[in-house]
């Protein structure tokens, strides 16, 4: 008998250990707010066998699938319920355009470079009413989104500018891959990351070269660009790990991710050798001060209530409670963490008009739970569920690598870090 | 329809037996305008019909031992891929050579085909990993030919939906007990309605014994002996496709060398083993069987390891002894049609056997071209060009990606071709799935229930699949089983028919009853069970296995 | 990431006994794999229902009686009341409001109007406390249209067989009917989550007092997501209203679910939802650390641990062709060798799979070639010797043993 006779059920599609429980459904937002989808069940394993037999059975209303990947979190089978749905969605498409809407939203780093260079300007235009009416009805863009702002200088130049030079001087060292968010839109949390890491002895240095990292491509069916930028930030990490020997820091749930584990299986990338190696900042801090190798002091006088909202791709990778125990480190940090509810923006997903009453009518009970919290600020390592939350409640969301540097004692923490 | 008019009818032709030959003779007598009655113990296509491989042979199978039932194959493929076009997907077949077997045979296989008339081309191994990557890549040398999958329970219900359309009677739970003979003449049949238990005697001018292995018990009830040799073959059903050909061995026939696509699973079969007549109704697969059939199994599609296998099935071939020899051991392969008349001295009794499900056309054909020339009949056989209902030009195209076709509506066009459209579909209600495995609604069950003879729930597993994907039945067999007593009024029946299904599916389950087929099973445990005390309302202890 | 203790498995028996053990400052880390079997649960918790097919009426009484190797006997037969009475307090403690005794069994009513032995039921479902003395005559029975995890029919008949009269009255609602567009997805979890605001229980409410006029009680199923919906719902229904369980996945197990995880994370627990244990390091006859799937290079580390993964269905224990086996560690497990004995031909014989489980000692420690691991216990579904199918003794097993082995683990501090 062959050696591997029966001992597990896995094919290449990976979903044969469902046994139809159902439970799936029970987590999805979509299905929970459209009748039009399918649900988890019936788009993913349900359909998979039916689209092996034909692939004419194909249904369409799997594009509005969010790939939030509560469904494979919830399986008690161990099925990749998103990716089956995924990789149909891909099928189908193969070899079918994208809209003008689709492609604009999806290269975020194309936007961003525009944006930057005329950040007033398309700060200003992008959130005037004319111009959204007009991404409204000929973008489908949806009129109530506002564009998170742009920044006018991006993160890559400020960092050329005024932290490159220091780097080298600190006795350890980590590569970072910051995202388009940081780059175009929010290059205050790079410029936290750095001062972070500084304080506890790190120099921060960035990749070789550095694209977007796909995750909009892949959600907007551009496979054969973020196949292309894949290799190139396959490359450049590797190049990090191996030749440079640093750990590549990341500061966005989604971007990480989609780097470890979307690569190999949406795009066929395999990024396994360095997997280890690319990982959130707070997991990578938690492990410093876990092992005694750094210490971080913090500010006397801090005192903020903060709510912790766990992303979804957040809690796919399993990592909230790096990111938790982080904030829970912070003395005057009273930490609220808020049950697991999905905010509805799915990074483009929401920004399209088709989808706006469902990405709202998702988001709703985590709006909900939010504002009963009563807190100062939430804590998030997605960029687009702080997009949704800030544009949906009233308060301000921050990453938690932003709340770390705001409550950190820079001087003391050098100084216990023999700095 | 009333049942008592039914048996006060006199029939020009009673057939005994409603697998595909029975419903084939049926189809028949019918379109030559005999009036016909068709009489089946239990469901329709219980026996070999419905445990098979699924398998429309090319016949490049025979063609090196048995010419014969190669060109019959051959010829019967092609008119079934006319006539039966939603009973039939259209896969094409591999003959494999493996490191293992002798590439010497492929040129003896290829040369046989072509006397057969069976298109057979040799392909490049690389070019057989290509159109299917399933198969092993150590393969040395491919053969590609015209095999193709075929639904047997959709086929023989098609011919007896065309043989009702032109008159025939037919009624499933109806035993034979006994025949009617007078003076050297068979006049009709004594029959159990098994469903309320009444006795009748129906009377007919011709009766045809289509029982398979089952005829040799018909033929002694009218004192005639017939020699049949049961081989019995076991089969296993992974619980998707791994393979989108046909992929069989490419040497002598021998145990688990084909692997056939089936709708949405794929299937390994067969092992082949002589039975006592006696033992013919023990349908239990023993794990010797599956271990043979794994092993042989993975040679042809090496995924088979890790494919979750969802059940285990045996089926009895009837194979007949030819008249020819009284020892019996030398054996017809072909079709065997006996006039008892000729061959006994009984007058009014045709026995129809041996053949394959493959060419179950040709053997009505056959049986009614006797039957008819008994009742001076002239009129021409058509069944080779007239297509079955469902299969009509016109028929709506699942493919067809300009219509927005729910899932539902899609694998209803799959199973009933043109028929689909008498699915309703203009509610809610009626578009809900109730089996979400194999896209299966409320409609197609309330079609299938009220024009397909469905009964119980074993019954509408064979028309509409319900059940049938990789939870065998979890969540569906208790919605189907509501509906089922909500349109029979028989609540407490449906409560006992639910029980008796899933023992149905758990006895094809229990043989393969490991990794998550074993989880399948506890969880349909904590269910039907746990949940809701299944076990509690209902008594199973001594109960017969549904048919 | 060090803890006091890590719990492997997060459904009911590891979430119970995670509680236990914060409550009492433990730190302490639950690695779910995935929601658990409590989505498949009725409403009830079950001591002890069956022994050889007849049914017990008193459990506390009929636990002195059972075999060696059950986890009754394990935890001991005289601390069984006084756990029980624990884990009835340490549920209402995390909101799920049950009623019920271990001294007595009473009748919960299945979708199938059977009605089962069982030791707690939820307030809001239907329960019967003796079949002699039904709680009313009349019932109205009422059916969702299009929704089918309920066997309406089979419920109606069961519950005429038990002696009450039953009206079936179907109805449906804006909200309901616009679910039912969906072909795939009107489940009682959906139900549920389209039957919040008020607006949508008033059309129900509506209905309810509009139709079941000439009831008793009215009940319909558990399609309602937590209790304010069933506390507003009755004070809209102007008769007593229950709750019937549906076909899975269950609403109120959801629930259930839900309110004890929350509880778990409020008192600090961390609970890993989707990651599973891969692997653990031994250090002679005690257990290190655990890695998990996600995880990844950093284990968790703590001076206890617990398997409280499940039966075959949540993969706490797994089949193969060949043996029956634990998939962490690879411990001790009682089954058969031969697959053959694993099943019996008749679905509803007594299976012996279904008692297979992990070995374990007189303290529920679990052992390795023989050996016991001295910081291992095994709780739940995934302990031998006991059936919850032919028994009813799974829920019972799991909240028992989870809390004697907390109880156990405060003891070795």
């Amino acid at each position: 008998m062959a050696d591997n006779m029966q001992k597990c059920n896995i094919s290449e599609n990976n979903f044969e250990q469902c046994t139809k429980c159902s439970i799936c459904t029970t987590v999805c937002p979509v299905a929970a707010v459209t009748t039009d989808y399918p649900g988890p069940k019936q788009a993913g394993p349900d359909g998979e066998r039916y689209r092996l037999k034909d692939p004419a059975y194909y249904d369409k209303m799997l594009k509005l699938c969010l790939n939030c990947k509560r469904c494979e979190v919830a399986c008690p089978s161990g099925v990749h319920i998103a990716d089956i749905i995924q990789h149909a969605r891909m099928t189908a498409g193969e070899g079918k355009r994208a809209s003008l809407r689709d492609t604009m939203l999806a290269n975020t780093d194309l936007l961003g470079t525009v944006a930057n260079l005329v950040a007033p300007v398309a700060n200003a235009t992008l959130g005037l009413k004319p111009t959204k009416m007009v991404m409204h009805s000929v973008m489908a863009i949806d009129k109530h989104r506002t564009f998170p702002a742009y920044s006018r200088t991006k993160f890559e130049t400020w960092y050329k500018r005024h932290a490159a030079q220091d780097q080298e001087a600190y006795p350890h060292h980590v590569s970072y891959f910051h995202g388009c968010y940081v780059n175009y839109n929010f290059p205050k949390l790079g410029q936290d990351l750095v001062k972070l890491m500084n304080a506890m002895g790190y120099g921060v240095h960035l990749l070789g070269k550095e694209q977007c990292c796909g995750v909009a491509l892949i959600a907007n069916g551009l496979y054969k660009q973020a196949k292309r930028q894949a290799r190139v930030n396959a490359a450049s990490i590797r190049q990090a790990v191996n030749m440079d020997h640093r750990t590549v820091l990341t500061t966005s749930s989604s971007c990480t991710f989609n780097l470890r584990d979307e690569y190999p299986s949406m795009l066929g990338v395999d990024t396994g050798d360095v997997r280890n190696d690319i990982m959130l900042a707070t997991r990578f801090i938690y492990r410093l001060v876990d092992e005694e190798k750094v210490k971080l002091v913090f500010k006397q006088d801090y005192k903020r209530r903060i709510a912790y909202h766990t992303a979804c791709h957040m809690q796919r990778m399993g990592w909230q409670l790096y990111s938790i125990e982080m904030l829970r480190m912070i003395p005057g940090l009273e930490l609220v963490v808020l049950d697991q509810e999905c905010c509805g923006i799915s990074g483009t997903y929401g920004f399209k008009k088709e989808n706006y009453e469902r990405s709202q009518a998702i988001g709703s009970t985590l709006f909900k739970s939010i504002e009963q919290a009563q807190v100062d600020a939430v804590a998030t390592d997605c960029e687009t569920c702080k997009w949704q939350i800030e544009m949906s409640t009233s308060r301000p969301v921050e990453n938690p690598i932003s709340i770390l540097a705001d409550a950190l004692d820079v001087e003391a923490t050098r100084r216990a870090n023999g700095l | 329809m009333v049942t008592n008019e039914v048996y006060k009818n006199e029939y020009d032709v009673i057939i005994i037996g409603g697998g595909a030959t029975g419903a084939g003779t049926a189809r028949d007598c019918a379109l030559r305008g005999l009036k016909v009655l068709l009489v089946e113990r239990n469901d329709y296509s219980t026996g070999a019909t419905g445990r098979n491989h699924g398998l429309m042979h090319s016949g490049a199978r025979y063609a090196v031992t048995d010419g014969e039932s190669a060109s019959e194959c051959i010829s019967e493929n092609m008119i079934l891929r006319r006539i039966a076009r939603h009973c039939v997907e259209e896969t094409d077949g591999l003959f494999i050579t493996l490191p293992e077997d002798d590439l010497g045979y492929q040129r003896t296989f290829v040369d046989a085909c072509q006397r057969a008339g069976i298109r057979a081309d040799v392909i490049d191994p690389d070019e057989a990993r290509l159109i299917e990557p399933a198969v092993n890549p150590d393969l040395i040398g491919a053969v590609r030919i015209p095999d193709a999958s075929i639904d047997p329970f959709r086929l023989t219900v098609a011919n007896l939906l065309d043989a009702r359309l032109h008159g025939a009677e037919t009624l499933n739970y109806h035993e034979v007990e006994g025949m009617i003979v007078n003076q050297n003449r068979v006049e009709g049949v004594k029959l159990l309605n098994k469903r309320n238990g009444e006795h009748v005697e129906v009377r007919g001018r011709v009766v045809v014994n289509a029982c398979g292995i089952w005829g040799q018990r018909i033929a002694a009830m009218a004192g005639v002996n017939i020699s049949m040799f049961p081989a019995r073959g076991a089969l296993l059903i992974f619980g998707h496709r791994v393979n989108n050909m046909v992929i069989n061995r490419c040497r002598k026939p021998a145990n688990a060398d084909i692997l056939v696509p089936d709708d949405t699973v794929c299937v390994i079969g067969t092992t082949s083993d002589r039975i006592p007549i006696e033992t013919v109704d023990d349908m239990r697969v023993t794990r010797e069987e599956v271990d043979v059939l794994l092993k042989e199994g993975v040679k042809i599609a090496p995924s088979l390891a890790t494919t979750r296998i969802i059940r285990a099935y045996a089926g009895v071939r009837p194979l007949v002894a030819s008249d020819d020899d009284p020892s019996g051991r030398s054996i017809s392969r072909g079709i065997v049609c006996l006039d008892h008349a000729q061959r006994d001295g009984l007058e009014g009794f045709i026995t129809i056997t041996g053949g394959k499900m493959m060419t179950y056309r040709l053997m009505g054909e056959i049986a009614t071209n006797a039957v008819c020339a008994k009742l001076g009949n002239t009129a021409p056989c058509v069944t080779a060009t007239q297509p079955l209902p469902g299969s009509e030009e016109g028929a709506p195209d699942q493919r067809d990606m300009t219509k927005r076709y729910s899932f539902g509506q899609r694998a209803a066009i799959g199973r009933h071709g043109s028929l689909a459209a008498r699915i309703e579909k203009d509610n809610d209600i009626d578009n809900a799935l109730v089996c979400e495995c194999e896209g299966v609604t409320v409609g197609e069950i309330k079609y299938a229930v009220h024009q397909l003879h469905v009964h119980n729930l074993v019954n509408l597993r064979r028309r509409t699949r319900v059940g049938m994907g990789t939870c065998q039945g979890k969540l569906c067999s208790c919605r189907a089983a509501s509906l089922m007593g909500e349109f029979s009024h028989d609540v407490k029946g449906a409560q006992e028919d639910l029980a008796a299904f899933l023992d149905e599916r758990w006895k094809g389950m229990r043989p393969v009853a490991w990794g998550d087929t074993l989880r399948e099973a506890q969880l349909t445990a904590a269910i039907y069970e746990g949940l809701c005390g299944l076990d509690m309302a209902v008594d199973r202890t001594g109960k017969e296995d549904v048919q | 990431m060090r803890m006091d203790t890590v719990i492997m498995g997060g459904g009911l028996s590891g979430l119970v006994c995670g509680i236990a053990l914060a409550k009492r400052g433990q730190r302490v880390a639950i690695v779910a794999s995935g929601q658990s079997t409590l989505l498949f649960n009725g409403g009830s918790m079950e001591l002890l229902g069956q022994i050889d097919g007849k049914t017990v009426t008193a459990p506390l009484d009929a636990i002195a009686t059972l075999p060696e190797g059950h986890p009754y006997r394990k935890i001991g037969a005289d601390r069984i009341a006084t756990l029980a009475d624990q884990a009835q307090s340490l549920l209402a403690d995390a909101g799920i409001r049950v009623e019920g005794t271990p001294a007595a069994n009473h009748w919960r009513i299945t979708p199938m109007g059977v009605a089962k032995p069982a030791w707690l039921t939820l307030k809001s479902h239907v329960r019967i406390d003796d079949l002699d003395k039904l709680p009313c005559k009349r019932l109205a029975l009422m059916c969702v249209r299009g929704f089918f995890d309920e066997p309406n029919g089979m419920l109606a008949n069961g519950l005429r067989e038990l002696g009450f009269e039953v009206e079936t009255i179907e109805f449906t609602t804006d909200d309901i009917t616009a679910l039912r567009r969906s072909p795939s997805e009107m489940r009682a979890s959906s139900l549920a989550k389209h039957l919040v605001s008020n607006t949508s229980l008033q059309r129900v409410a509506n209905q309810i007092n509009a139709l079941a006029v000439n009831a008793d009680m009215v009940l319909m199923p558990s399609v309602l997501s937590d209790e304010d919906s069933i506390d507003t719902l009755q004070s809209m229904v102007n008769k007593p209203l229950r709750l019937v369980a549906t076909l899975p996945p269950s609403v109120s197990g959801n629930r259930m679910q839900a309110l004890l995880r929350h509880y778990f994370q409020m008192l600090g627990g961390t609970y890993l939802m989707g990651d599973s244990a891969v692997s653990a390091t031994l250090d002679g006859d005690r257990l290190t650390s655990v890695t998990t799937a996600k995880l990844g290079d950093m284990p968790l580390k703590a001076d206890q641990f617990v398997l409280a993964t499940g039966s075959f269905i949540s993969r706490g224990l797994i089949a193969d062709y060949e043996r029956v086996y634990e998939p962490i560690m690879d411990l001790d497990v009682d089954a058969d060798a031969d697959r053959e004995q694993w099943t019996r031909f008749g679905i509803l014989e007594p299976q012996a799979y279904t008692r297979y489980g992990v070995k374990t000692d007189s303290e529920l420690r679990c052992m390795k070639q023989g050996k016991t691991i001295q910081n291992l216990r095994a709780i739940g579904s995934v302990l031998s010797g006991h059936d919850a199918i032919k028994m009813c003794d799974g829920t019972g097993v799991s909240l028992l043993t989870a809390l004697a082995v907390a109880q156990s683990i405060l003891a070795t501090k």
